[in-house]
């Protein structure tokens, strides 16, 4: 207070107001604002946040996810039989277009006022802009003009997807078409988003295992479905800026989260067997009327590896929804004419309901969905077990009066006569079921029902195909007697084709049961190998002993027994016919007889088994000419497909001094050359058998021509000076005549015959040629001959 | 006594009192205050570095940027570089010997303020007629409202400080100021440009309730203020009136209305509000913003801080807060220990404006206030703005010289 430069009071009082009121100010300011600031802003970060953050995802990665490429499918040679390749889906953004229809409205306005300049055009209406985008888009598109003015009046929205995936070629239009068009600017609220389209070279080959994908690239069915993590790859995202109106920025932010492409995968399917096979069910299909299709397997007995898996009725991949098969087309059409849709409708009620039930149909895997009862193809089976349990051995015998009698219960034979007195190897050789009745009680139950176990018949096989289904059976504590003399000729319980080839490859291949696999590997976007299947078998189920005993037995099925028309030329084919009852089909009126399943299992070389194949036909008619058996119906077709196969695997053919005749050899070119030399060069290149036309020295022309490859026992004609003919040949019919009778009439027709199957057997008949009767073809042209039994002999 | 010894004594006296003062400056010259300087400093460079990472993206994208990703910051830190320049320079002069240029400065305030509304002479852009300068030429114009603050802030300062108890009176005390506010502040909202007078009001009212005005007229005041503000806030009364309240709907929800409401009137408060909640606790890293690009508008200007908040998250945007904050306590530290009285009230002034930027705009940002153009000191692109906020730091480093030395004990 002492304080001798005191202010003056006045003073002294203004400047504490002054300090008094600044504090007041320092708080309200300093401290209470920012507290009021900072208990907002925790709001918005984290009460707030998921719903903002939300927010800013949807309109930051609004269409800018881009999906990773799709790995592609390779057959086991490399050949491609599913790709990706980039495509474009088409979309309007009908904001933008408003809005730049307006601008276009506006400007066209500014310009009418204040009057064109030098050069200058008057900008276009607004409703021209949109006309020139709906007809040009129209015309691009081949879509409805008024659908795409309806898609463009949603002006509220952004994204209205006009076309989904569409070539690329397509897309380069609406590019060009969007930045080169009438308003000499670029057309805006047209857009393309790249998307990825799934290409099948081979489109309906492996249908079935490969599957398709549904409207949004994802795997619906097969391959793609069960593979649909590996082969999609991980989704990239690219972060682009569009301003409020949704046009387009002079300048385009993009952020880049890579999208890593899918795997790959190497398949253990073979394009050709594959296609092969599914040509072969085709044509039995047809041939026999078969109502409920077919199916047909070729596995690699060393490793489970399966080269074909085919299903018939089958579908076109590049098109799933379409029915393919033409008998289940003409279904369809039946129904739809039956059923004319109601007024104001395009389809009836009946129409879309038998459709789906077809589409179903046709995209159904029988070889792994469908179980059925196997019949005599499951005598390896009991053939198997009874050897290696000892219960039978190469020397027993059997009698067989034309049935048996089991608890009661007589089980005939397909022989009603008999076999009568036969030993193991006969007894297999004529599949005679009283025969294995015996076979199998030899074993006993238990022994028996473990087997059918240990042959993994229970369970499904674990393929890495959809709907993997295991076999229906008596459960074990009610499994009797006469189940087991049922079982033991593959009647009363019911398995899928697959889980029955698998178990037959362990009964030959050395008794080792492997999983089934299409898949062998998985590459990934730089073809390094991600996985690799393991072929380890599960188990040995019997020794090698007994598997080469029964491969020498089931060699004499195809030699001698049943199994004739399974033969291939220049190979030891081992095999087992089969003709199944389908249980519950029998009706005393319309169906006496019941429907059966008949079906052929081969594999080749017979001494070291390499590939085994099942084929079966569910259904077929009985009225075909062809008495209905597994032997008659399936094995021909087995052993054509067989011969077109073989050679492909590196399986070389050896020939007999018989077949050698049926060899085939390439005609040499002796044009300008005389008899005697042109006759060596023949000789040299395998042809014996020569005739000559005309009386001149040297040779003019020649039939086959030079280079063709022709069987060698074909006959050459050679013209001398004289002029080769020009008519056409025609095709006569050769089936159901003797090996002889086919040829005389094709050499008579100015052909050539190849005969194949069974063509050295007593009593064959042509089953089948390669062109139909009434064809007209050039003279000297080869003609394929199916030769095989027709024979009542049942299997 | 003669007039004429009157006159010859009044005239020693002044001349006394101005030997008095310029001793006592001297004698007084202290170290500019080091908090006060650096955390300008530092808000500086984060609000430089922030309006590069906001703004690269629309330079990119601007014709009017020549398509040149750093062209803001460039501009920016060259304002940014002779504004401390000046800010020091003008801390090392006395503060006092501005004192003498408060009525020139006021006048030239009012007189820009006339000339900016004259057709023909003020640069127009988006309806408001706000900028001087050599139209076409975008270095050197500058928004007279700007000098403005600086005119009053100084005018103010000297006319409060000479009346002493006289502020408590309505006649000198109240009137004079408020009608001179008034004036200012209504020459600046009829540009239009709201916030600036809001500004200009708040930085004035502020510097005449700490000048010692009644503390009847700070209540009514304060009660205009609030009830103005409910009325305006919570009452359908614009409505009523024929004023276009969209603003205010907004304000109040902003995500409610339909498409075309959220994509037009309300789309600068949701792409806010988006910007802030992407960023969540700690932000999604410095220079990672996906909201500046061409989604947030006005991220570089008035909403850059929505950026800071994405990029650094609740905690780096609170951090930043926190620097405002103190600084703000600081600035007002100081003029609750200036030398002299016109100190007090210039460093009110100046820390007020800073205060009312930063609340005001952060307040707008987060949705806490209804959405106007508030820019945040050292953050918000504008070089000239920047270039007189710098200055006016330098006026509060120059009256922190001058505080007296804290006595021992």
């Amino acid at each position: 207070m002492k304080n001798p430069k005191r202010q003056p009071d006045a003073a002294r009082r203004a400047k504490l107001t002054i300090q008094r009121r600044t504090l007041a100010l320092l708080l309200v300011f300093g401290v209470v604002s920012f507290a009021a600031l900072f208990a907002k802003a925790y709001d918005l970060t984290i009460n707030q946040s998921d719903d903002l953050q939300k927010r800013a995802a949807a309109q930051q990665t609004r269409s800018t996810s881009i999906s990773a490429s799709r790995g592609t499918i390779y057959d086991r040679s490399g050949n491609i039989m599913a790709i990706s390749a980039t495509a474009d889906t088409v979309f309007l953004d009908p904001n933008a277009i408003e809005s730049r229809a307006r601008e276009l409205e506006r400007k066209r306005a500014e310009k009418m006022v204040e009057g064109l300049k030098e050069g200058e055009v008057l900008p276009m209406t607004g409703e021209a802009y949109k006309d020139l985008i709906a007809t040009e888009l129209s015309r691009i598109l081949e879509m409805d003009e008024e659908t795409i003015r309806t898609r463009m009046g949603k002006t509220q929205s952004q994204y209205e997807i006009l076309k989904k995936r569409v070539e690329k070629e397509v897309g380069d239009q609406i590019r060009s078409f969007i930045t080169d068009n009438a308003t000499g600017e670029s057309i805006r609220g047209v857009h393309l988003q790249v998307d990825a389209k799934r290409y099948y070279p081979y489109s309906s080959v492996a249908a079935h295992v490969l599957g398709f994908l549904n409207s949004d690239n994802q795997g619906a069915y097969g391959l793609e479905a069960i593979y649909n993590e590996e082969l999609e790859g991980d989704t990239g995202l690219v972060v682009t800026a569009k301003d409020a109106n949704g046009g387009e920025l002079m300048f385009q932010y993009e952020q880049y989260y890579d999208a890593e492409d899918g795997h790959s995968l190497e398949l253990t399917i073979d394009r050709y067997i594959q296609y092969r096979v599914e040509q072969g069910l085709e044509d039995m299909v047809a041939r026999f009327g078969a109502k409920n299709g077919a199916t047909g397997i070729v596995m690699d007995v060393n490793t489970g590896g399966l080269l074909a898996i085919a299903s018939s009725p089958t579908y076109d991949l590049m098109d799933h929804h379409a029915i393919y098969d033409e008998a289940l087309q003409a279904e369809l059409a039946k129904t739809e004419e039956e059923n004319p849709p109601a007024p104001g409708e395009t389809r009836s009620e009946a129409y879309t309901n038998k459709l789906g039930e077809l589409q179903l149909r046709q995209w159904r895997n029988k070889a792994v969905n469908d179980t059925y009862e196997p019949g005599s193809t499951a005598k390896i089976l009991t053939l198997s077990m009874a050897l290696e349990e000892g219960s039978v051995n190469r020397n027993s015998t059997f009698n067989c009066s034309g049935s048996i009698t089991v608890a009661d219960y007589d089980i005939g034979c397909s022989n009603k006569a008999g076999h009568g007195h036969q030993t193991l190897i006969e007894a297999v050789g004529h599949s005679c079921n009283p025969a294995f009745v015996n076979i199998g009680l030899s074993v006993g139950t238990d022994r028996f029902y473990d087997y059918m176990e240990a042959f993994g018949l229970m369970e499904p096989t674990g393929v890495d195909l959809q709907g993997d289904v295991g076999g229906i059976f008596a459960a074990r504590e009610r499994f009797t007697t006469l189940d087991l003399a049922c079982y033991a000729f593959g009647q009363n319980y019911n398995i899928t084709p697959l889980q029955i080839i698998t178990a037959q490859a362990a009964c030959i291949n050395g008794g080792y049961l492997r999983q089934p696999y299409v898949v062998e590997k998985e590459l990934d976007g730089d073809g390094n190998v991600v996985k690799q299947h393991d072929s380890t078998p599960i188990r040995q189920v019997i020794s090698e002993e007994t598997s080469a005993q029964v491969r020498e037995m089931l060699e004499y099925v195809v030699a001698e027994g049943t199994g004739k028309n399974g033969q291939v030329a220049g190979y030891r084919v081992g095999g087992k016919t089969g003709t199944a009852d389908k249980s519950g089909t029998k009706d005393p009126i319309t169906n006496p007889q019941g429907d059966i399943v008949v079906s052929f299992l081969c594999f080749a070389p017979a001494d070291d088994p390499q590939i085994i194949m099942l084929l079966t036909l569910d259904t077929p008619r009985r009225d075909t000419g062809t008495y209905p058996s597994g032997g008659n119906m399936v094995a021909p077709t087995a052993s054509a497909i067989m011969a077109d196969i073989l050679p492909r695997l590196g399986i070389a053919p050896q020939y007999t001094e018989d077949q050698l005749s049926d060899v085939e050899a390439t005609v040499p070119y002796v044009v300008g050359e005389d008899e005697t030399s042109a006759a060596a060069k023949l000789a040299e290149y395998g042809f014996a058998n020569y005739r000559t036309v005309g009386e001149g020295a040297e040779v003019t022309d020649q039939t086959p021509a030079g280079g063709a490859i022709v069987p060698a026992n074909a006959e050459i004609i050679l013209y001398m000076g004289e002029e080769k003919s020009t008519e056409l040949a025609v095709v006569p019919n050769v089936v159901g005549m003797t090996p002889a009778e086919v040829n005389r009439a094709l050499v008579n027709a100015g052909l050539i015959l190849k005969s194949t199957g069974a063509a050295g057997e007593s009593g064959v008949k042509a089953i089948s040629q390669s062109l139909p009767p009434d064809t007209q073809t050039a003279q000297g042209t080869v003609v394929t001959v199916q030769m095989g039994q027709t024979s009542t002999t049942a299997d | 006594m003669t007039r004429e010894e009157q006159r010859r004594r009044k005239r020693e006296l002044i001349r006394e009192q101005r030997r008095r003062e310029r001793e006592a400056w001297e004698a007084a010259r202290g170290p500019l205050d080091l908090p006060f300087l650096l955390l300008a400093l530092l808000l500086l460079a984060i609000g430089l570095i922030m309006l590069l990472s906001a703004s690269f993206p629309s330079a990119q994208a601007s014709r009017g940027a020549n398509y040149d990703p750093l062209y803001y910051f460039k501009r920016q830190g060259m304002f940014a570089a002779i504004g401390v320049l000046a800010m020091l320079w003008v801390g090392k002069i006395n503060y006092l010997r501005f004192r003498g240029a408060a009525k020139i400065a006021m006048s030239v305030s009012v007189a820009l303020l006339v000339l900016v509304l004259i057709p023909g002479v003020g640069i127009t852009r988006n309806n408001a007629t706000r900028w001087l300068g050599i139209p076409g030429m975008a270095v050197g114009q500058f928004q007279p409202s700007e000098v403005a603050k600086l005119g009053i802030i100084l005018f103010f300062g000297d006319s409060i400080a000479r009346r002493r108890e006289k502020m408590g009176t309505f006649r000198e005390g109240f009137l004079p100021h408020f009608l001179l506010l008034c004036l200012t502040a209504g020459l600046t909202a009829i540009e239009p440009h709201f916030s600036g007078a809001l500004l200009i009001f708040g930085i004035g009212a502020a510097m005449m309730v700490v000048g010692g005005i009644d503390w009847r007229w700070i209540a009514a005041g304060a009660a205009g203020l609030g009830g103005g503000g409910y009325m305006l806030l919570f009452t359908d009364l614009m409505e009523k009136i024929g004023y276009n309240a969209a603003r205010i709907t907004v304000w109040r929800d902003p995500f409610g209305g339909d498409l075309e409401f959220q994509r037009s009137k309300a789309w600068q408060v949701i792409q806010s509000l988006i910007t802030i909640g992407s960023g969540g606790l700690l932000g999604v890293g410095l220079g990672k913003s996906r909201q500046k690009f061409m989604f947030l508008p006005e991220e570089h200007n008035d909403f850059i801080f929505a950026i800071v908040f994405e990029e650094l998250g609740l905690v780096g945007a609170t951090l930043i807060m926190v620097l405002f904050a103190l600084l703000i306590i600081r600035g007002y530290w100081i003029a609750i220990h200036a030398g002299d009285r016109f100190g007090s009230l210039v460093a009110v002034g100046v820390t007020t404006q800073i205060a009312l930027q930063a609340f005001l705009n952060i307040a707008v940002v987060t949705n806490l206030l209804p959405a106007t153009g508030i820019s945040l000191p050292f953050f918000s692109y504008g070089g000239t703005a920047l270039a007189i906020q710098l200055v006016e730091i330098g006026l509060v480093l120059s009256v922190s010289r001058q505080m007296p030395a804290p006595k021992a004990g």
